[in-house]
């Protein structure tokens, strides 16, 4: 057997494992345009804040391909993917033939068409290369576009490095994706307490400079700045699918089955780059997010090495960590009312608690939790993931789930009653406390 | 691996095992009376909850928070296969509270680190076993279900 892999992070790295636990002995080759390896695309921010060195932005050790017996083609890009030859060719001519091939490219930073974007001194943050580029920005002012957790992370790395700056969002809040309007207003305070100026519903039209951006212009004013950050999102790296015929999902992302598993029988996705079925959603979604490439590359891996494994399905799930300040977790949906995958005669709840300095609210469909938003008090929130995931009938338990002294002992019994949901290991696990 | 296993019948909720963990493993003082005056203040690792019953760690054989760690700060030791936190390299991210099935991970704002037990793998036994007044908390075998072939 003959593995290919395309792609060095989460998911490319995460489904060599999975190969190497059934497949000590076959060749494994992987190939990465990005010259670093191993290093967490999460982290880059704190690489810029001076918090993290570069030794320390590493997911996995040093010597982790030369342990895995992995052929790693670093900084080299593949170029073309034939699917019916079984080959890749990549830049500089070479073919190499597979039996198996994982897509794991990853997506592009959005670059939005907004007039002088080319200017000097606007970057995105996907790459070390890019982390790289902004640390070594000079100036006083920054200008960050977009509230998403890359755009809020990147603001508090250039404050804590001692700039001035602005975070400028479109839509009417930060983190739009991640919270509500509720949780979101609590959040905001956070940043700006950290002396970050925030303006939500105002978009960027025009970025002016001669030769190097001086000022970011919205449709009510101007901002003056000697850097930009441009973070308005991630799309799926298609490029060699596409070129290969394969199949794009309506979200431009690679289809895949509940093997991870393309139209192409042994090819197969995973990560940012492919289209899963999402949960909470009842749909296929993108949930660009690092557990979901670790997930989705573990059950591609296996699958590839021959064992016959179903992806549970996908579902967003995010913590905003020490660095903003506040503990706050959100996963699945954030909104009821906004779902845009309801059906006739699906129920809707939303149930809420807050207090000054917390906030919960849960979101249940027909009886399940779809949704749930913790701000302040998190400790407890795998709890409510396991019920998500495993889309557990919670109508009985919701004073429980709602209240502060939620705990595992109290909600065992409605996790013994759906134990055919779990996986023989996970449950045991769960039994194994003695109980 | 040994593990440490709970009895609910015995556990009467007097929450020994905290205490003796917060002050034994967390504080400098190594002394309940001072400790509770330390600042940060220390925490325990196990925790009494629910009917009531102490809970801490189960070191999972597929540990959701070693996968959800963006850095590889959760780890298992190769030779106990204990998950514990390399405290140096954790940056409070709380990804791996995120995704602990039993909620026993604590985000610590004042220690800026993810604190969980490790089921005291530098000690000789550990402090909750050794504290329960009714031998409610005892270390014991783990069973045959985990035995995974490598």
């Amino acid at each position: 057997m003959r593995y290919v892999i395309i792609g060095g992070s989460a998911a490319a790295i995460s489904a060599v494992e999975a190969i190497r636990s059934l497949d000590r002995e076959s060749q494994i080759d992987l190939f990465s345009d990005e010259a670093t390896p191993l290093f967490s695309r999460v982290l880059l921010p704190y690489y810029i804040a001076e918090e993290l060195s570069k030794p320390f932005l590493n997911f996995r050790s040093s010597d982790f391909f030369e342990q895995y017996k992995v052929n790693a083609h670093l900084g080299v890009k593949v170029q073309e993917l034939s699917v019916t030859s079984k080959t890749i060719l990549i830049e500089g001519g070479e073919t190499y033939p597979f039996d198996r091939l994982l897509l794991a490219t990853g997506g592009h930073p959005i670059v939005p068409p907004i007039p002088g974007i080319e200017k000097e001194g606007i970057s995105t943050l996907k790459t070390m290369a890019d982390a790289e580029k902004i640390y070594q920005l000079k100036g006083q002012r920054a200008v960050v576009i977009g509230a998403g957790s890359v755009g809020v992370e990147s603001c508090i790395s250039l404050r804590k490095r001692g700039m001035e700056v602005t975070l400028l969002e479109q839509l009417g809040q930060v983190l739009p994706t991640v919270f509500d309007e509720e949780a979101a207003a609590i959040i905001q305070k956070k940043i700006e307490h950290l002396g970050i100026t925030t303006i939500t519903g105002e978009r960027a039209i025009q970025f002016a400079g001669n030769g190097h951006v001086q000022r970011v212009i919205t449709e009510s004013r101007e901002l003056k700045c000697d850097l930009v950050v441009v973070a308005v999102g991630v799309k799926p790296a298609i490029e060699l699918a596409q070129k290969a015929g394969m199949d794009i999902g309506s979200l431009d992302g690679i289809t895949v089955n509940a093997q991870m598993m393309t139209n192409v029988p042994d090819i197969y996705a995973a990560g940012d780059v492919a289209e899963t079925f999402d949960i909470t959603r009842q749909a296929n979604w993108i949930n660009a997010i690092w557990p979901c490439a670790v997930e989705q590359g573990r059950i591609a891996g296996l699958n590839m090495a021959g064992k016959k494994t179903l992806y549970e399905g996908s579902f967003r799930r995010n913590s905003i960590g020490n660095f903003i300040g506040v503990p706050a977790i959100s996963m699945g949906l954030t909104r009821a009312d906004t779902c845009s995958t309801c059906e006739a005669g699906e129920s809707f709840q939303e149930i809420k608690r807050r207090t000054k300095e917390s906030y919960k609210k849960l979101i249940i469909r027909n009886g399940k939790l779809v949704g749930a938003i913790l701000v302040g008090q998190t400790q407890k929130a795998g709890l409510y993931l396991t019920l998500l995931k495993k889309q557990i009938e919670v109508s009985d338990y919701l004073p429980l789930l709602i209240s502060r002294t939620l705990n595992f002992m109290d909600l065992l019994p409605l996790i013994r009653r759906n134990a055919d949901r779990f996986t023989e290991t996970e449950f045991k696990e769960i039994m194994d406390t003695g109980l | 691996m040994k593990i440490l296993m709970v009895d609910k019948n015995k556990c009467t909720g007097c929450h020994q095992c905290e205490l003796w963990c917060g002050t034994e493993i967390t504080s400098v003082s190594k002394e309940l009376t001072r400790a509770i005056h330390e600042q940060p203040q220390p925490v325990p690792r196990v925790y009494v909850e629910g009917k009531p019953f102490a809970l801490q760690c189960r070191h999972c054989e597929d540990a959701p928070c070693i996968e959800a760690c963006p850095n590889g700060t959760m780890r298992r030791d190769p030779e106990t296969g204990l998950v514990y936190v390399n405290e140096p390299t954790c940056i409070a991210c709380w990804m791996c509270v995120m995704a602990c099935p039993f909620g026993i991970i604590n985000p610590s704002a004042s220690m800026k680190v993810a604190i969980k037990c490790d089921r005291c793998r530098n000690m000789g036994y550990p402090i909750c076993a050794e504290v329960c007044p009714t031998q409610a908390i005892t270390l014991e075998e783990r069973k045959d279900y985990r035995t995974k072939a490598f």
